[in-house]
């Protein structure tokens, strides 16, 4: 029997006793999570494995998840796209049921969640982990078409390997443009690490290529330390156009490649849009999204400040000072789930701390960091003084060569303890 | 087809109450622990050159923590972190490490 009719059985099963699961004992009840990525996978089998009591429902349509992180290492074919995929068999065998299909809407107030496959789940408490959606509106000419000729890649799988080929296909010589966000977006320092990847890989097979890189902002993470990665390895081959100078795209013209700025037009033999994004769609329909189109929550246990019972975790949240990182939405995950299993037994969840550390590669066997640990204070997550902040300008004894093995056993680590 | 059976069994459980949950403080661990395992695995389920942290001495660990935060122990992160937490709080977070299985 297939796990999708094991799944409709089950939903049956628990759509017909609303009775027997009210009256459970304290500390069970019925978790739904929508979205298995680093947040949702996470929080599902930490509310298992804290609680074996719950019944978790993970939604989520694809069989495969496939990772952001490591991705930027896939377009310099440092990695294949296969070393990026997980399936959902761990999260399985550690007592979740997944719902192989989306989330069409969630009723705030009946607390039920409709699927794409006709089914509809009861739960006492719902996490909300969709990651990010793009703002197609954002750039005129920047549709889900155009990212055909013109990447994104800013979601993993099928954009990276389009990216990938193009720069494979693109004669030396050939301009590389890429754009950045304005903040906030997915992982701020993601778009530097992937222009100096792309040129660590023109550097060897595209030598007389060079990258463009145009910005909507006039600072980023990691700034100084990238800059000098980019000056120290590839000197003159990355130009960086800040907001200030024109870097902020105004409109594209997917048929030709070229992206238009304030100051002009940019002719690209491979172009990379990273466009802006706001909480995946479904945030929205919910009613966990303001007007910014990210969801407020509450720093203790992330609850929507907009519909109570209501989990947001991972990139579609505001976490305050907390970066959208997988890091940070796996920490976010594991205190969320604790704090779920506090509430349920009817007892408070109590103040968490929670760390974030993401690192960056400017070359295969170059990395840097950045970290920070966050508490709240005044109703957000904050920084808390004194701690984190960034790998030191002046590497020595080998500092850059041991982050990049830390940044992989990271990697490594995350995704066995997620998917494993 | 045994998953099929399991919202019933556990069902079974929960009207005969269960087996308890072992409940000294909040699950989870202390404040800041669970973000610890992002890096720090609690198993050995990955191939890393980041030290394990469960199962290890709590004094040991305490030791670490304040020589990172202190700076006498160079570090390439930790040290960025610990100075995160006080010393009441690194006791916190060392004990529950000391009680993991190794
Ligand atoms: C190039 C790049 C490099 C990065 N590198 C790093 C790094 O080195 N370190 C780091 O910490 N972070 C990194 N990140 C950031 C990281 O990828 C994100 O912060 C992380 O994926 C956020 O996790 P999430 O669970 O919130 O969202 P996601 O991982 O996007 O997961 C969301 C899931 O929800 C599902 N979903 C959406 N809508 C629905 C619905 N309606 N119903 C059911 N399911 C739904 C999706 O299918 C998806 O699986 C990088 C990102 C990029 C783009």
């Amino acid at each position: 029997m297939s796990t999708r009719r094991h799944f409709l059985k089950l939903g049956a099963a628990a759509a017909m006793a609303p009775a027997v699961v009210s009256a459970q004992s304290a500390g069970a009840g019925r978790v739904v999570v929508i979205g298995g990525g680093f947040a949702g996978a996470t929080a599902a089998r930490t509310l298992k494995a804290l609680e074996p009591k719950l019944t978790v429902t993970l939604v989520e349509p694809n069989p495969v998840y496939t990772s952001c992180p490591f991705s930027n290492s896939v377009l310099a074919n440092l990695r294949e796209i296969g070393q990026q995929q997980f399936r959902y068999d761990g999260v399985k065998r550690a007592g979740v049921m997944v719902a192989e299909t989306s989330a069409t809407a969630v009723d705030a107030d009946a607390k039920a969640v409709t699927l794409a496959d006709g089914n509809r789940l009861s739960y006492d408490r719902l996490v909300m982990s969709p990651g990010i959606d793009f703002n197609w509106t954002a750039i005129p000419g920047y549709d889900e078409a155009a990212a055909q000729k013109m990447p994104h890649a800013w979601k993993a799988g099928a954009q990276t390997v389009l990216l990938r080929q193009q720069l494979q296909s693109m004669p030396d010589g050939g301009l590389v443009v890429m754009s950045a966000p304005a903040n906030p977006f997915r992982c701020p320092p993601g778009p530097y690490e992937r222009a100096s990847l792309i040129a660590y890989w023109l550097n060897i097979w595209k030598p007389k290529s060079k990258l463009l890189l145009l910005d909507a902002k006039d600072a980023f993470s990691k700034q100084r330390l990238f800059q000098n990665g980019w000056a120290e390895l590839y000197p003159g081959k990355i130009e960086w156009v800040p907001l200030s100078q024109g870097g902020k795209v105004t409109s594209v013209d997917p048929a030709t490649l070229t992206l238009i700025t304030e100051f002009g037009s940019h002719k690209a033999a491979v172009a990379n849009v990273i466009p802006p994004q706001r909480a995946g769609a479904i945030a929205a329909q919910a009613g966990v999204a303001d007007r910014t189109g990210w969801c407020p929550v509450e720093p203790v246990a992330f609850e929507s400040t907009l519909r109570p019972g209501i989990h947001v975790l991972g990139d579609a949240a505001i976490m305050g000072g907390m970066p959208k990182s997988a890091f940070a939405a796996n920490a976010q995950a594991k205190v969320c789930a604790a704090a779920i299993v506090e509430l349920l037994a009817g007892r408070k969840a109590p103040d968490p701390i929670l760390i974030n550390t993401c690192y960056s590669l400017v070359a295969a066997d170059y990395g840097i960091s950045i970290a920070g640990v966050y508490r709240p204070t005044n109703g957000q997550l904050a920084d808390i003084p004194g701690a984190g902040g960034v790998s030191p300008l002046e590497a020595v004894g080998g500092l850059r060569g041991q982050e990049a093995l830390y940044a992989a056993s990271w990697f490594r680590t995350i995704t066995a303890e997620v998917y494993g | 087809m045994h998953r099929l059976l399991l919202p019933g069994l556990a069902a079974a459980l929960l009207m005969a109450g269960g087996p308890a949950r072992a409940a000294d403080g909040p699950p989870g661990g202390p404040p800041g622990a669970s973000s610890c395992t992002g890096c720090h695995a609690n198993a050995k389920i990955a191939d890393s050159v980041i030290p394990r942290i469960a199962g290890r001495k709590a004094a040991d660990i305490v030791t670490f923590m304040r020589e990172y935060r202190s700076g006498a122990w160079p570090s390439s992160v930790m040290g960025r972190i610990a100075k995160g937490f006080d010393d009441q709080q690194i006791d916190a977070i060392a004990a529950w490490f000391a009680a993991q299985p190794e």
